[in-house]
């Protein structure tokens, strides 16, 4: 236990594990997202939990936040890779993944710090929109924050070669587009009261960016 | 199969396009193993891509699946198979001492960098075919995502045309201080004479870029005759659709839908 918390600060400070072998990382990195991850998934989730019966919304939502991440990281890293190793930098790769999963540990301990002002909203608004929009203001102060680690891990790399630089934006640019979908297919986050308790909405299989769209059409009067 | 996934591999870091690698400018490595990797690869994305119908359900959907599975190496191949002839001819016409097999392998090469990109985001193609049902999205989803593999396929084919003509510069330097050694000495070049080596070179891209900008242009129409490879919803299943209207039309008409 104090070695995972040892670890999980080394995250937070940007201290890279550089000695750890990629399995043992990637062990203490699942790890690390799945508590934090679920620790701030579950005082979002505690909105709708005003009955015993809905504890389960409590649960889903702490579950889901290390499903997004670990989903996404899972589905964005295939095409990572081959940009590595098309910009010629399949060496610095195991170095990268390092540094990635790193500050996504970060970020998810970040999320967890702000798990209890989270908690604390939850217990007096009732407004489901407003609580939406908090969660969605906090989930953006956690990920400039891990952008701040990330730029700090990332530097050593793109000093020594800016080649990276273009790499870590790719890699942000595909995490965003498929974590948004992502999240969109995985709420409710914040469950709203009045609907019965469920993992997914019925109308979950839809794309976030056809709703963006939509939006932006309807701006424009079409 | 495995020394065929080493050899893309090679590829992919750049070591098997390395000025050193490429001896007298020409290619040596034999590219057939890496055409059916390149199948193999097309294939996987076209399985990512039929995962939309099998999402959608409805009459057929694992049959127009696995139809996507075959059209997507068949798009490849056939744009190929349409473009390569005049591309060698115009290469051969500017004088290019790029030979038959050396052009083939090279487009060979650069296909497999497009088809390794493209598969490589299959995954998040696959996520975003199971969680959307809007036709138009998808369809204007995969066209990006193929423009993206087909943009950074054919960058890698002008690079390594460069690094094939660094090659032969130097390859052509060597022989050239050998026939010195010799006592035998080429005659000299004017001072307003262009070299002919670099004149000739520049055509030679020039007919690349011309070749690109044609490959694009058939493959997009070349994947509108084949279509369907997505399948809209609203029509039932066939391996091809009438013929009419043009790829362009089609990008148009979907990208009206999304707003």
């Amino acid at each position: 236990m104090k070695a995972f918390l040892m670890q999980a600060e080394a995250a937070l400070r940007g201290v890279d594990g550089d000695t750890q072998s990629v399995g043992i990382l990637l062990r203490q990195w699942v790890m690390t997202i799945s508590i934090f991850g679920f620790c701030y998934g579950a005082a979002m989730g505690s909105f709708s939990c005003i009955r015993p019966e809905r504890i389960a919304q409590v649960v889903f939502a702490g579950v889901k936040v290390p499903l997004l991440l670990l989903c996404t990281f899972t589905l964005s890293l295939p095409s990572f890779f081959v940009f590595n190793n098309l910009m010629g930098l399949r060496e610095d790769f195991p170095k990268a993944i390092r540094l990635i999963v790193s500050a996504q540990s970060g970020l998810t301990i970040i999320l967890a710090s702000l798990a209890p002002l989270s908690l604390f909203w939850n217990l007096y608004m009732v407004n489901h929109t407003a609580t939406v929009l908090f969660n969605a203001v906090l989930f953006g102060i956690a990920l400039g924050a891990s952008q701040i680690i990330l730029r700090r891990h990332y530097r050593p790399l793109i000093e020594k070669d800016a080649r990276h630089r273009v790499l870590l934006r790719a890699w942000g640019v595909l995490f965003a587009f498929t974590g948004i979908q992502l999240a969109w297919v995985l709420r409710p986050f914040v469950a709203n009261a009045d609907r019965p308790v469920s993992f997914f909405r019925e109308e979950a299989w839809g794309n976030a960016y056809i709703i963006v769209f939509q939006m932006i059409g309807k701006l424009l009067g079409r | 199969m495995w020394n065929w996934i080493k050899y893309l591999d090679r590829i992919l870091r750049g070591e098997a396009t390395q000025p050193s690698a490429l001896r007298r400018g020409e290619i040596d490595q034999p590219t057939g193993g890496l055409a059916v990797i390149i199948v193999v690869l097309a294939m996987v994305y076209g399985l990512c891509m039929g995962t939309y119908s099998v999402f959608r359900g409805g009459h057929s959907a694992y049959l127009a699946a696995f139809a996507t599975v075959i059209k997507v190496p068949a798009l490849f191949f056939l744009t190929l198979l349409v473009t390569f002839p005049s591309l060698y001819v115009f290469n051969a016409l500017v004088g290019s001492r790029l030979s038959l097999l050396s052009v083939l392998r090279l487009l060979v090469i650069s296909l497999a960098i497009m088809v390794t990109v493209l598969a490589s985001l299959g995954p998040i193609v696959a996520f975003f075919s199971a969680s959307t049902s809007s036709y138009s999205f998808m369809l204007v989803f995969n066209v990006v995502v193929f423009a993206i593999s087909g943009i950074i396929g054919l960058r890698y084919m002008l690079i390594t045309l460069n690094r094939l003509r660094e090659a032969s510069l130097l390859s052509e330097e060597l022989d050239q201080a050998a026939v010195e050694l010799q006592g035998e000495v080429p005659l000299p070049i004017g001072t307003l004479e262009a070299s002919q080596g670099r004149a000739t070179h520049r055509e030679v891209m020039n007919v690349f870029r011309i070749w690109m900008f044609m490959f694009s242009l058939v493959g997009g129409q070349m994947a509108w005759i084949l279509r369907p490879f997505l399948g809209s919803p609203d029509s039932h299943f066939s391996l091809f659709r009438v013929r009419g209207s043009s790829f362009f039309e089609g990008i148009l008409n979907a990208l009206r839908h999304l707003f």
